[in-house]
């Protein structure tokens, strides 16, 4: 069992653990962050497309998330992460900590796929829904809120689930601009053992678990908002 | 009084109401009836605006809940760059005719050919804005006068029972949350349901969700209830209970516009029955009128098809 000697002595005895930990920590910041902001910009972006296409400002924003979606979605997550970190945020004269920005590159991106499954979620709302809010007084704000948004939110609510388990899986390339990540963690225990059997079968198992964890906690979720409203 | 005037309503090339005008007055129990895709459903959504008119005005109580139509007020139509063009080129043509003749003739074929255009200049402008300005009430507002009875009957799915009762009047701040509990309580005792003011909708039955439906319109207090084939979508027999609790509420003396293939509904409810056809009203009368002395040729067959 030589190999996982070397991997316990790197993990336990030199402390490799310390690095892991603060590589499963960012992990979970960039993941949870990311959607966090994702969801913001998803809903102002799925906003623009819902908006009666009207008023001419509202035609300008909702050629905006067109154009936005098929920026994020139509280039690899690993190429946004290079690009701001190497191109946008210097240019910009921006600095700051690289998990930051892979917060940021994750919200933007993200951003784009939530807003897709955010406007799917309200048009599955029967329009019957708004009318009869809106026969009753309420303004089309106020018919959203109360009426169209909690329903499309238990409708997404498995959606978003699967966006962010992908999202939290995506994260692993965050290495590229050197954060550390639980799977540059493990990668750093490979490197200086040579040995890599045990530590990227055990990187894989922490995924599993973590995702697993997630699963259950969206399946969670998921009853708590359907208890009672459904047949 | 709800006013229809010279409603008519496009869907891009497909020409759904076709010039409508009508006036519900209060106390009345109007039956609006017709064969399928003949414009009912439509006219009736006009009446509050969950369509808009494309030409027209509807007012509620004196007050004008579509933009103003500029064909049916002279003083806008008088402030048009195309009138005063025609005018001037009138007076060209025929210096013997007085002034006011050529106005009315102007003005008549401005009416009848369509002729305003797009852009009309400031004075047209101006006279339109006076007419919305003078006239203006909130449709939101508006809408609080009018209840509304889908046929797909429409309870929020996100709401139990009580919460679908009282979500406007405490949501628009009527009422506050124990008068509007109050209320509603009330009015679900009258129609035998008061177990069910937990339930979800999804757990009722059509004719118990129908009828909660209608006495949510209810709980906002309403001058006027339309009702859009309230019992088409039920059940055979369910169809009954509700409409039971609609003739209770026209007893009590609700203003009604009901859009029913019930003819026997309509029969014994109605102060006056509307025929649609192809976007017009093709007769109207009492329900005697009507249904035994009909005179439009296609509601004599539309009848004999029904009853
Ligand atoms: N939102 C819409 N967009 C396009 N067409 C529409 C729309 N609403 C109604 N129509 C069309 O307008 C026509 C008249 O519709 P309406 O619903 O008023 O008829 P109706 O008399 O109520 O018929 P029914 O008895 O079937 O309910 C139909 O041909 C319908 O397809
Ligand atoms: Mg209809």
């Amino acid at each position: 069992m030589a190999a996982w000697d070397s991997f316990y002595r790197q993990l336990i005895t030199l402390e490799g653990y310390k690095n892991v930990l603060q590589g499963l920590l960012n992990t979970a910041y960039i993941a949870v962050f990311g959607l966090l902001i994702g969801m913001m910009i998803g809903c102002l972006l799925a906003t623009t497309k819902i908006l009666p296409q009207k008023k001419w400002y509202v035609k300008v924003l909702s050629r905006f998330t067109d154009g936005y979606v098929a920026l994020f979605r139509g280039t690899p997550m690993v190429v946004q992460l290079l690009i701001i970190h190497f191109v946008l945020f210097p240019a910009l004269g921006i600095h700051i900590s690289s998990v930051v920005e892979a917060i940021i590159a994750f919200g933007l991106n993200s951003g784009a796929y939530v807003s897709e499954i955010m406007r799917g979620g309200i048009l599955s709302v029967d329009k019957g829904q708004t009318e009869a809010g809106r026969a009753l007084g309420f303004g089309y704000g106020k018919t959203m809120l109360k009426i169209v948004l909690p329903q499309a939110i238990k409708n997404v609510i498995p959606t978003l689930g699967n966006e962010f388990i992908t999202l939290l899986k995506e994260t692993s390339v965050v290495s590229f601009i050197a954060v550390v990540d639980i799977t540059k963690a493990f990668q750093n225990i490979a490197n200086s053992t040579y040995e890599y059997i045990v530590p990227y079968i055990v990187l894989a198992l922490c995924y599993l678990v973590i995702v697993l964890i997630v699963t259950g906690l969206i399946k969670l979720v998921e009853r708590r908002l359907r208890a009672g409203d459904r047949n | 009084m709800i006013e229809i005037k010279n409603v008519y309503k496009y869907f891009n090339s497909l020409k759904v109401l076709k010039g409508v005008s009508t006036e519900i007055k209060e106390g009345e129990k109007v039956v609006i009836i017709g064969p399928s895709g003949s414009g009912k459903s439509t006219l009736l959504r006009c009446m509050n605006l969950l369509e808009e008119p494309t030409y027209g005005e509807v007012w509620l109580d004196g007050k004008l809940i579509t933009p103003p139509d500029p064909y049916l007020h002279r003083e806008v139509i008088e402030a048009s760059k195309t009138f005063v063009k025609m005018v001037g080129e009138a007076l060209q043509e025929d210096p013997a005719k007085s002034e006011e003749e050529i106005f009315e003739e102007v003005y008549r074929t401005i009416r009848e050919n369509d002729l305003l255009k797009r852009h009309e200049g400031g004075a047209y402008r101006a006279a339109l804005k006076a007419i919305a300005k003078d006239n203006y009430v909130d449709i939101n507002l508006a809408r609080r006068q009018m209840g509304m009875v889908f046929q797909n009957v429409n309870l929020f799915n996100n709401m139990n029972v009580l919460n679908n009762l009282i979500a406007a009047p405490v949501g628009l701040k009527l009422k506050t949350r124990e008068e509007a509990t109050e209320m509603a309580m009330k009015l679900l005792t009258r129609i035998g349901l008061a177990d069910k003011v937990e339930e979800y909708p999804q757990k009722l039955s059509g004719g118990q969700r129908q009828r909660i439906a209608i006495i949510r319109a209810l709980c906002m207090e309403p001058r006027y209830m339309l009702f859009d084939e309230p019992t088409s979508a039920l059940d055979p027999e369910m169809v009954g209970e509700v409409l039971q609790l609609m003739k209770e509420l026209a007893d009590d003396g609700m203003t009604m516009v009901i859009v029913t293939h019930e003819m026997g509904f309509a029969r014994e409810v109605a102060t006056r029955v509307i025929f649609m056809d192809e976007g017009v009203i093709a007769e109207e009368g009492t329900p005697d009128e009507i249904f035994h002395h009909p005179k439009n040729e296609r509601l004599k067959d539309f009848l004999s098809k029904v009853l």
